[in-house]
């Protein structure tokens, strides 16, 4: 048989017509446009055994119970646990994308710990007789802050030094108890206590808040009282006054007269009517349980509790979770505010876990003039690391082995430990063992120490998070309850039988800020901060739906302003600004808004401004607003 | 030194002269495919469009230059199925004009996709509810007929008709025209009537939303009576141009009127069929989707001058221009309202797809502006300059004018009369 | 209206977000970014070209200090009925009504990017990518394995975590029953701290969304435009009802309204 050419061209296109008839050449459509989706750099999820693993959340007090739904070890989503007695299954954002944390591109990889710790001990070798050692440790109330306290002990001239809790770290706030509740600007349903705790509760009480801004909370509470920035002080005297009238009148007496005309510049002050004033006052009377919350700005709306018997009720004294007796040797907790200023010569601060960050010139003039040494434990330099000689790095959460102390609402004590879920990169500091190890205090098996303690104390009960059970600590083994403790639990006082109330004290004002009566001159405005959650805590880039791709929050070093402030001050809408303080200044972007009161600029709190306007709770401070 | 390309009997300037002339047009046009070349390597992140103004500045521009480019079908049409035999003046450049727009518009909405490289999906698994899906096949349809309109065309180059094969090709293809000019304006009808489907059928955008005729919103006939009027405007509108660009005579005065009066026409019937439209989507259309019409225009800056300008002051008055044949007769009239004419759709267009787009639809929308990036703006002047390039090739050495050769020998006999006159004296 | 289906055949899935209890503290948008591999904003990405499924708008009552009043409302696509405008104008057919759960699907591999879908949504519920996806170095070990990463050029959307209910579908058919309403939510449902957002399906009349679909405080965004979404807000504040309705300039939209922002 001849082959010719046109056999091959028959041959050819008879395949080529065939080939549409077989599925080879739909697939190759179909893949191709799989391919145009899987370019090379798109990255492709790992996949592996999906495990759940449990821990609690470290970023803040409240330490939500967390549930990480892991691929092999590594955790890819971070959920509530539902059912827990405290957090009830709710979890903030910032806990939601903590996951992320370790691999923040700011995040410090290494630090000379060995050179500190050196330089560290020689300072404290030559400390004069009249310099001190301490420790700020951002967030008390830990097993590491023990450690500290211990450490302190025994060097010599050393401090353990804490911001000041609300009730002194010995009582709580019973929410679900209440039926009113009075707040001065404390953030109720953004961030305060546990917020599954307050969510829970919230039916059962109605919420006035008193700020000056229209804030979250206040948006949601059943009144809301705007008053003018800085009448804190004034309204919860004049509630006060009325409360007192009240309590001295006799049967059918009319009130006193004598708190009539100092009444009406109370109410001026605030900016609310004398009515207005009066008819919370009677609402907290009679509608009790009440409870009065500060935000930090009115140590004296804690005196308002006083006056409505809270104490017992709404406020109920709160034992320590038990302790080694052998640790109670140790040193005292002392308020910065009572050192003596230029005192102190070798600051440790602990920042890898912080409550609320202190401004730094309330630290730094404490410190001696010449050559302090300040050594910091954090996980960037966005901290206190712009003022350290030393800047250790520590492991984030979720890579921390840390406990966290119970919160401000939490009426019985708590012990929970969060448990790393993926392993601290090599290199890493922990604060404890740096510290402890100053001291020659072995600080490694601290945690299990403690919670062989709670142990032996045999009281309270142990919830574990995998089966949502409750058991009694006194029907668990040691090992089991550590183990159970670190697979996702929480140890829970028992309800104090001994009506421990009348062991409670009042903490001591802690208002170390002179107020002056008559604004200045050269600083017309207001600054308030929000968002100090997002200060200089790590965040997760993900968090960027929440302050860039959305206005949701304000983002850091934003401002706001109401239009006639901005007019006055001579900027406008998306302008670049300067905020002056008495403690400095710093680069701002102005958006307006014309539900913020005039006279006040409303600022997020980015790395420096905290040091700039003030401490936690969003305190006001005096300050200008000038074109950049 | 080109002189063996140009056709016999017109002049054309000199080589270097020509080169000057596209220099700066090529350079437009590097520049232009630098801009659309970083769109495609880095991504639209490249425009200022965003979530809000999904289209922006192309989108416009593609609508703009396919109603513009609208005269290549219709002067077909009416040249070769309604018999307006003077028309064969400019349906040469027509072509050339349509092939330019369509294929502009084409490599711009390249860019403009996301995923260039999934065009084929639309063909692949197309959707026959969708309005887009029909602009894709008509247009792709269409612009290979004015690719095979346009090849006669070229084929008759002076150098090129001495191949005798293209020369055989060529007058095959002369016999199709009439099925050509048939096709194209079907495929042309409905293209141009669903880019105003477009926006009609958006019932989530009540600015923008029309009641119809079945599936078709009335924003579909609109932009068919719309691109009808418009395209010999611009037809009109460009012979002028290289006219003057060039300083020849290429066409009969008459032709510019007729282009001019069909236009006139067809504009005032697009004045009065959108003016009853615009009065029905007032009173009954928007208020029942819950859209008070008047507070469209409350958002500043489209305030109800921009209702006014579209209909009125770059619809009506241009009409009337053009169906006055005094105003008709004179060359500034007639080319004043033939640009007006133009603008009034490109302001049609850009209501349709920058101030529906602008408007808030939600109760705590934010009114939004856009303005282009250089990359778009980039882009869009490579249309441009593309546009210019073909076309200043294609008269250089095709033959767009076919009444040129006889104008020039009017006009020299006109001159020569004059010499003689002049030298009696 | 809705259509007489035997529970567990057919499910039409619907949210009740009750804005009294909604605080804006954004738990569903990071739970939601979290659980679909959204990438985080890329440098000079801003409130309007980033990607938000889920967004929570603060809006008001249009008030000045001290007067103004606040509240919260996630926006996340409507989920609108079988004429949702989106599924219409898709030149590919990328977009899909599913009849088994009444969740409007968006297929990112067949998206053409054309963005015609963005223009039709009055909801401003679709994304595009702008940007391809970025995320810090080693923190692509944390994404979700159920979902793929979508690369730029696409659009996409919520899609009621539509991953999940496969999840759950094989769950149950493994147990030998076919999917419970109970069976799955939506990660921002779970995320929700408050209870603000709560996820049924309508189809069964003791659902929370098939209750709000009764209840005189519920409305739906948009509800004259006829797109029949399954989102139902409740508020029992009178300002807060006014927002389902078109935008007013200078009243009910913030007090901006008439003031551009401008990119460009």
């Amino acid at each position: 048989m001849n082959s010719t050419r046109r056999d091959l061209f028959k041959l050819v296109g008879g395949s080529v017509v065939g080939a549409f008839f077989t599925p080879a050449p739909w697939r190759l459509i179909a893949d191709s446009a799989l391919w145009s989706e899987n370019w090379p750099g798109i990255p492709r999820p790992a996949r592996g055994e999906v495990r759940t693993r449990f821990t609690n959340c470290a970023l803040c007090p409240a330490g939500c119970a967390v549930r990480a739904r892991c691929v092999g070890d590594q955790p890819v989503a971070l959920m509530g646990v539902p059912g827990h007695p405290l957090s009830h299954g709710a979890l903030c954002p910032f806990g939601l994308t903590a996951h992320h944390l370790p691999y923040l591109p700011s995040r410090l990889k290494q630090g000379p710990a060995k050179e500190a710790a050196e330089t560290v001990s020689a300072a404290i070798s030559k400390c004069g007789p009249s310099e001190q050692v301490a420790v700020l440790d951002l967030r008390p109330g830990r097993t590491a802050s023990w450690t500290y306290r211990r450490a302190m002990a025994s060097v010599k001239n050393g401090l353990y030094l804490a911001p000041p809790s609300p009730l002194g770290g010995s009582a709580a706030f019973d929410l679900q108890e209440a039926k009113t509740v009075l707040s001065f600007g404390a953030p109720l349903l953004d961030g305060w206590g546990t917020p599954g705790n307050v969510i829970a509760a919230r039916e059962n009480f109605r919420l006035i808040q008193a700020e000056p801004l229209e804030s979250r909370t206040a948006s949601l509470a059943d009144l809301w009282l705007p008053i003018r920035p800085g009448s804190e002080e004034a309204l919860a005297q004049a509630i006060a006054n009325v409360l007192a009238d009240r309590r001295g009148q006799g049967l059918g007496g009319a009130p006193a007269d004598s708190a009539g005309r100092g009444q009406g510049n109370l109410a001026a002050v605030t900016g609310l009517t004398e009515q207005q004033i009066t008819s919370v006052a009677e609402e907290l009377a009679h509608n009790g349980p009440a409870l009065v919350l500060d935000g930090g700005q009115a140590p004296a709306a804690m005196e308002l509790n006083r006056l409505l018997g809270s104490l017992g009720r709404t406020i109920v004294a709160r034992r320590e979770t038990p302790v080694p007796e052998a640790w109670k040797k140790a040193a005292p907790v002392t308020n910065l505010a009572s050192v003596p200023d230029g005192s102190i010569r070798v600051l440790l601060i602990d920042e890898s876990a912080v409550d609320g960050y202190l401004p730094w010139g309330t630290i730094e003039r404490k410190l001696v003039r010449d050559n302090p040494l300040v050594v910091t434990f954090a996980w960037s330099r966005q901290g206190y690391g712009r003022y350290a000689q030393y800047v250790l790095p520590t492991a984030v959460y979720p890579e921390v082995f840390d406990d966290i102390p119970p919160a401000i609402d939490s009426v019985a004590a708590a012990f929970r430990i969060a448990a790393p879920l993926v392993a601290p990169p090599a290199g890493m500091v922990n604060p404890s063992e740096f510290i402890g190890g100053l001291a020659g205090l072995p600080a490694k098996d601290a945690l299990r120490e403690r919670a062989d303690a709670i142990h032996k104390a045999g009281r309270g009960t142990l919830f574990t998070y995998a089966g949502a059970q409750s058991t009694a600590v006194r029907d668990m083994n040691p090992d089991d309850f550590w183990k159970a403790l670190n697979e996702g639990g929480c140890w829970l006082d028992a309800v104090d039988e001994s009506g421990a109330s009348h062991r409670f004290s009042w903490p001591a004002n802690a208002d170390d800020e002179k107020r002056s009566s008559a604004p200045p001159e050269d600083l017309p405005l207001v600054a308030i901060t929000c968002e100090t959650r997002a200060a200089a805590a790590p965040l997760s880039p993900l968090m960027s739906k929440l302050y860039q791709e959305s206005n949701l929050r304000l983002a850091a070093n934003h401002a706001v302003l109401n239009p006639v402030t901005a007019r006055a001050c001579g900027v406008a809408e998306g302008a670049r600004a300067i905020l002056q303080t008495r403690c400095g200044s710093a680069q701002i972007e102005i958006s307006l808004d014309s539900g913020v009161p005039p006279g006040v600029v409303k600022v997020a709190a980015g790395a420096g401004m905290i040091d700039l306007c003030g401490g936690p709770g969003g305190h006001p401070t005096r300050a200008k607003v000038v074109v950049a | 030194m080109d002189k063996q390309y140009i056709a016999r009997g017109v002049k054309r300037c000199s080589t270097a002269r020509f080169l000057l002339w596209i220099a700066p047009w090529l350079a437009l046009l590097a520049f232009g495919l630098y801009s659309a070349g970083l769109c495609l390597v880095k991504g639209l992140n490249q425009t200022n469009m965003d979530n809000r103004f999904a289209f922006g500045l192309w989108i416009f521009l593609d609508l703009t230059v396919i109603a513009l480019g609208a005269g290549a079908f219709f002067t077909g049409f009416l040249l070769y199925i309604l018999k307006l035999k003077e028309l064969s003046a400019v349906i040469n450049s027509a072509v050339v004009i349509g092939l330019v727009c369509y294929s502009g518009a084409i490599a711009v909405l390249a860019v403009d996709v996301g995923q260039p490289l999934r065009f084929w999906f639309t063909f692949w698994y197309p959707n026959v509810h969708s309005m887009l899906t029909e602009v894709t096949f008509c247009i792709s349809c269409y612009l290979t007929v004015l690719a095979i309109e346009y090849l006669p065309i070229l084929l008759r180059n002076r150098k090129l008709r001495q191949v005798p094969s293209f020369l055989v090709f060529e007058h095959e293809l002369h016999k199709l025209v009439y099925v050509l000019a048939g096709v194209g304006t079907f495929l042309s009808f409905f293209h141009q009537g669903s880019l105003g489907g477009l926006y009609g059928v958006l019932r989530g955008r009540p600015f923008a939303f029309r009641e119809g005729f079945l599936v078709w919103p009335s924003t579909f006939f609109l932009f068919i009576i719309s691109a009808a009027a418009v395209g010999p405007s611009f037809i009109l509108l460009t012979t002028w141009l290289v006219e003057k660009i060039s300083r020849k005579r290429l066409v009969r005065p008459e032709v510019l009127q007729l282009l001019g009066r069909i236009s006139g026409l067809l504009l005032a019937v697009y004045v009065l069929a959108k003016t009853v439209d615009t009065l029905i989507w007032i009173n009954r259309t928007s208020p029942d989707a819950g859209f008070p019409a008047a507070q469209y225009y409350a958002w500043k800056p489209f305030g109800t001058w921009i209702l006014f300008a579209e209909i009125v002051l770059f619809g009506m008055i241009p009409a009337l221009v053009m169906l006055t044949p005094r105003l008709r007769r004179r060359t500034g009239w007639l080319v004043s309202a033939a640009a007006m004419a133009c603008l009034g759709v490109a302001l049609n267009r850009f209501v349709l797809t920058v101030q529906t787009l602008a408007l808030p639809t939600l109760a705590f929308d934010k009114f939004l502006s856009y303005w282009p990036s250089w990359q778009e703006t980039g882009t869009f002047l490579a249309v441009v300059a593309y546009g210019v390039l073909v076309y200043s090739v294609s008269f250089r050495y095709l033959q767009l004018f076919p009444e040129e050769r006889e104008l020039k020998a009017e006009v020299q006999q006109e001159q020569e009369e004059l010499r003689v006159m002049a030298g009696r004296y | 209206m809705t259509s007489e289906k035997k529970p567990g055949k057919t499910a039409r899935y619907g949210m009740m977000i009750d804005v009294d209890r909604c605080t804006g503290c954004g738990a569903c948008m990071v739970a939601c970014a979290v659980e679909n591999n959204i990438p985080p904003a890329h440098d000079g990405a801003d409130d309007r070209n980033g990607i938000t499924w889920i967004r929570v708008f603060q809006v008001d009552n249009g008030q000045d200090y001290p007067n103004r009043r606040s509240a919260f409302v996630p926006v996340l696509c409507q989920q609108c009925g079988k004429d949702a405008p989106c599924v219409a104008v898709c030149p590919q057919q990328a977009v899909q009504v599913d009849p088994a759960t009444g969740i409007v699907g968006q297929m990112p591999e067949r998206c053409l990017g054309c963005r015609y879908c963005m223009a039709a949504c009055p909801y401003h519920a679709r994304y595009f990518n702008w940007w391809d996806p970025a995320w810090p170095a080693g923190m692509e070990k944390t994404l979700n394995p159920d979902v793929a990463p979508r690369m730029r050029g696409v659009v996409e959307k919520c899609n009621f975590c539509h991953g999940r209910w496969h999840a759950a579908k094989q769950l149950a058919a493994a147990d030998g029953h076919a999917i419970e309403a109970v069976d799955y939510v939506p990660a921002c449902v779970e995320a929700c701290p408050t209870g603000a957002i709560r996820f049924g399906d309508l189809n069964q009349p003791e659902s929370a969304p098939a209750q709000a679909a009764k209840n005189g405080n519920c409305f739906r965004l948009l509800e004259k435009i006829g797109t029949e979404p399954k989102i139902y807000y409740r508020s029992k504040k009178d300002w807060v009802r006014q927002i389902a309705s078109a935008p007013k300039p200078g009243q009910i939209a913030p007090k901006l309204a008439g003031k551009e922002t401008s990119r460009g």
